[in-house]
């Protein structure tokens, strides 16, 4: 292994990064020291071959495919940006409009028209509803029931709610119970065009869940 | 650094195409795209030693340039910039290979591995014998430098195709001049250990 410092000699005497006295001092090294000679020559030999052989540009295969297809890549990104921005826009909204206090009726009020179903004696064969009871978590919201002969429906009314958001349209609201676990019930609002706009359920302990959708 | 391709009197500069990009427009983009590709390509090829990866680097390189264009200052030239990145995502490309650990960049290991498809900018029109003995020597220097270990393909790569100077090279490494002056040596005795007989007989 050579010293340090004779291989640097060796690469800046190759790659002309001496100065004139540098160079003159080292060549006359060369000429004392046969062995280092051939190889600073042979090594400047490969130096030259490869700087003739290692073209600085070469022809790119199916040229015009590359640059399309990093068009089609920067498309897609800008897509994909304003997709995840429209996206963090709606989620931004929704959860705005969930932190609204006209928004804690609502979640009170879908509470009770769950209690209403969940604590409905299961008599399949009457087609009138007995209610028991309600509850309502928000003392400002009352709950009632009454049965509709006409409708042959039974009926929740709620008062106390703050009126609806102009841009929140909610035109049903839909109650799904589990067939195996009536217990497990979720309230789920639609707007006119029949997408959800939230839905309601609770966990294992009757906590309020609250899913928006989108 | 690396110098900008020469542009014809007529030929929008890199300047306009950089801030008409950095405003969104692809065309201009597309411009940048056609003028360096040749070279950004040859800078990834010389590297990775596969055509396809290659490929699709240089194609890496150029959207990562695209991505970061709100960021570049015209503090340097676009192709130093660029070049920078292709560096950057190549190596990064290599290492990650030699992480992995399929058996490449084994410097004792002598393979003749000949590289397919990359068609060198012609530099002109040269007697057939001539022109197929340096086709073959390109290709022994190709398959030479596919067995240098990442580092030391680099700096090859660095120093003879891009005639960086030693301070250019370590700062784009990075790391000190003395280092770039040792890998530079054990690469090029590595190249010569394998292209011995070319040189031999040449001396």
């Amino acid at each position: 292994m050579k010293h340090p410092s004779e291989e640097q000699d060796i690469i800046r005497w190759i790659d002309g990064e001496m100065n004139e006295s540098e160079c003159a001092t080292f060549e006359e090294r060369l000429k004392l020291d046969p062995a280092l000679a051939t190889e600073a020559q042979k090594m400047r030999a490969l130096s030259a071959s490869l700087r003739s052989h290692l073209p600085a540009e070469i022809r790119v295969p199916h040229a015009d495919y590359f640059n399309t297809q990093i068009e089609v890549r920067i498309t897609q990104m800008a897509l994909d940006e304003a997709r995840s921005k429209h996206a963090a826009t709606s989620w931004s909204a929704m959860f705005q409009w969930l932190t609204q206090p006209w928004f804690a009726l609502v979640g009170a009020a879908a509470l009770a028209v769950l209690g209403f179903f969940l604590l409905q004696p299961a008599s399949p064969d009457d087609s009138e509803s007995m209610i028991l009871s309600s509850y309502t978590p928000n003392l400002r919201v009352q709950a009632r029931t009454y049965h509709d002969h006409d409708a042959d429906a039974t009926v929740l009314m709620l008062d106390g709610l703050d009126a609806m958001p102009a841009d929140k349209h909610i035109s049903g609201v839909n109650i799904q119970r589990s067939e195996m676990e009536p217990e497990l019930a979720s309230t789920t609002m639609y707007d006119e065009k029949g997408a959800a706009v939230f839905m309601i359920s609770h966990d294992s302990l009757g906590n309020p869940l609250i899913s928006p959708e989108g | 650094m690396p110098a900008a391709a020469s542009t014809d009197p007529g030929e929008v500069s890199d300047l306009d195409l950089v801030k008409r990009s950095q405003a969104g427009d692809t065309r201009a983009f597309d411009v940048l795209v056609t003028r360096y590709r040749g070279r950004i390509y040859a800078m990834t090829y010389h590297l990775i030693q596969n055509e396809t990866e290659a490929w699709d680097l240089a194609q890496e390189a150029f959207i990562k340039a695209w991505r970061a264009l709100p960021t570049f200052k015209h503090d340097a030239g676009f192709y130093t910039w660029l070049y920078r990145i292709a560096h950057n995502v190549s190596y990064d490309w290599l290492r990650k290979k030699k992480i992995q650990g399929d058996g490449e960049f084994d410097d004792e290991r002598v393979e003749h591995r000949v590289a397919v498809g990359a068609e060198a900018t012609p530099h002109g029109d040269l007697a057939p014998d001539t022109a197929l003995r340096n086709a073959e020597l390109g290709q022994r220097i190709q398959a030479a430098i596919a067995t240098l270990s990442p580092e030391h393909r680099q700096v090859i790569v660095l120093r003879e195709v891009e005639g960086l100077a030693y301070e250019e090279i370590a700062a784009l490494i990075p790391c000190s001049l003395g280092t770039v002056m040792s890998r530079l040596f054990y690469a090029r005795k590595k190249l010569q250990e394998q292209l011995h007989d070319v040189y031999e007989t040449s001396l």
